[in-house]
């Protein structure tokens, strides 16, 4: 409708008034349908894309996907997941899934995925991720795959420990590495830097009496970062119960979000003192099992993409990543968007996807 | 259509946005005060410590009625994913077999898998 004619000298378009009242009284019929249609349903499936399970220990789950492609880089991918979620956030639903893409664009795809540690399982160390899984899983990828080199991804705290593997095993199978939002120097990390605070957080105390750290108290830790948010998300919930595709998109993320993983005890006591309190990844001191993990002993192609409005690990913990890295092949992309809209959702699938597959894509013949 | 400074649902949605940022940005400040980490860290091991000796009381509790206590549950379940596990380790070795047979055609891992010689795109978008 143009503007001019109906509008008042307020700046309101009188015209466009009784339409605005239709749309909106249309809306409020459609909110207490979908509402009660929200209620009396679960939400979409996700991580459906077909895959088999290669490899199952533990907490540890290696899959493959199967091809959707006629023809697949030679260079399989092996995916290697943050340890606090699960990796369905790669592979929500048909259309919306990472994992989908990378085999439409005729990648072989590969997921180290991980399930709650068991009560016996609380004395995994950070050794076991780095010197016994990664490694473990990299041996099936070129076993089922039939070829030496693997391109590793890691999301998150999967990049931090894509990256501790690089570094020590850097004349390895490794041929390119990819990191998603990894964070190097923590102390940048600053929220979580105050709820470890070392004068006040008994972590020792913690581990020795709850063994496997709950994924409750994970969660809580991560939603106070942002402490307003699941309140407001629940009021635009509302606001949009009668848009499908927004319902949609706040069902897996909401289910994925509440979904997070305990971590193992000894891993979460290595983790905080190691790399919060002593900031071993960035003063270049990080050793693990005994083995030192300079990550400037990397040297293959990197890609690092970080997220412009990442709450969780903001640019100042992670822009470290790709002056410390010794490959002459290495590029940092930053990307608008948060901790986890960088790599799924919309804007992952306009913005990072793409960039992913032209950078990959020449790097795996 | 009314522009967006005069709708009064987009000012309700740029309010409700504001509120947000403007809650988690007060909350943020106030959760870097060492005060905070201080009373948060011991509120939270009282809770931790109180919810450890519930526990170990509610087991001692549910050996006396002989009734299964969650360790024992779990320790059932975790035998059932040790067998699935297997099971798995079993199916994934016998795909590699039926794969290296040269088998095998029905959509499933053991399918006969796609040539690896894909080549990326040229910069005109046309395969190398």
């Amino acid at each position: 409708m143009s503007a001019g004619a109906g509008l008042n000298p307020a700046g309101l378009d009188l015209a466009a008034i009784p339409e605005r009242i239709q749309s909106e009284v249309q809306r409020a019929i459609q909110r207490s349908i979908k509402g009660v249609e929200y209620l009396s349903t679960s939400g979409p499936s996700l991580g459906s894309t077909p895959k088999d399970i290669l490899h199952s220990r533990g907490t540890m789950n290696l899959y493959h996907y199967r091809p959707m492609s006629d023809e697949i880089y030679r260079v399989p991918i092996l995916i290697v997941m943050a340890t606090t979620n699960r990796g369905y956030i790669l592979d929500l639903v048909p259309g919306q899934s990472f994992v989908e893409f990378l085999l439409k664009r005729g990648y072989d795809v590969y997921m180290l995925d991980w399930t709650a540690p068991k009560p016996e399982e609380k004395s995994l160390r950070m050794e076991d991720y780095v010197l016994d899984f990664i490694p473990d899983c990299i041996r099936r990828v070129q076993q089922d795959s039939g070829e030496t080199d693997v391109s590793v991804i890691g999301y998150c705290f999967g990049g931090v420990l894509s990256l501790l593997y690089g570094s020590i095993f850097n004349d390895g199978p490794m041929k390119n590495l990819i990191c998603f939002t990894t964070p190097i120097d923590f102390r940048e990390m600053k929220l979580f830097q105050n709820f470890s605070d070392r004068r006040y957080f008994d972590v020792d105390g913690l581990v020795d009496s709850v063994g496997n750290v709950p994924g409750d108290m994970i969660m809580t830790s991560f939603d106070m970062l942002r402490p307003a948010s699941r309140a407001f998300s629940q009021v635009q919930l509302w606001d949009n119960i009668w848009n499908d595709e927004y319902v949609k998109g706040y069902r897996m993320m909401d289910r994925w979000g509440s979904d997070t993983l305990p971590l193992a005890g000894e891993y979460f006591r290595q983790t905080v003192k190691d790399l919060m309190w002593d900031n071993k990844l960035f003063n270049d001191t990080m050793s693990v099992g005994g083995r030192a993990a300079d990550i400037s002993k990397i040297k293959v192609p990197i890609l690092h993409a970080v997220a412009e409005h990442d709450h969780i690990v903001p640019y100042d913990a992670a822009k470290h990543l790709i002056p410390k890295v010794g490959s002459s092949d290495k590029e940092e992309v930053m990307l608008k968007g948060g901790h986890v809209s960088l790599v799924a959702g919309a804007n992952a699938i306009k913005r990072l996807w793409p960039k992913l597959d032209s950078w990959l894509g020449g790097r795996s013949i | 259509m009314a522009d967006k400074g005069n709708d009064p649902v987009a000012i309700w949605q740029t309010m409700i946005g504001e509120m947000e940022k403007g809650f988690n940005s007060f909350a943020n400040q106030a959760m870097a005060s060492p005060e905070f980490s201080k009373v948060v860290n011991q509120v939270g091991g009282a809770s931790t410590g109180a919810q450890k000796q519930l526990g170990d009381l509610m087991e001692k509790y549910l050996v006396s009625m002989n009734l299964p206590s969650r360790a024992q549950m779990v320790g059932m379940a975790e035998r059932l994913q040790s067998m699935e596990g297997q099971l798995n380790e079993i199916k994934a070795m016998l795909h590699q077999m039926q794969r290296a047979s040269g088998a095998g055609d029905d959509g499933s891992s053991g399918a006969a898998r796609p040539p690896r010689t894909k080549r990326p795109p040229s910069p005109g978008g046309e395969p190398k």
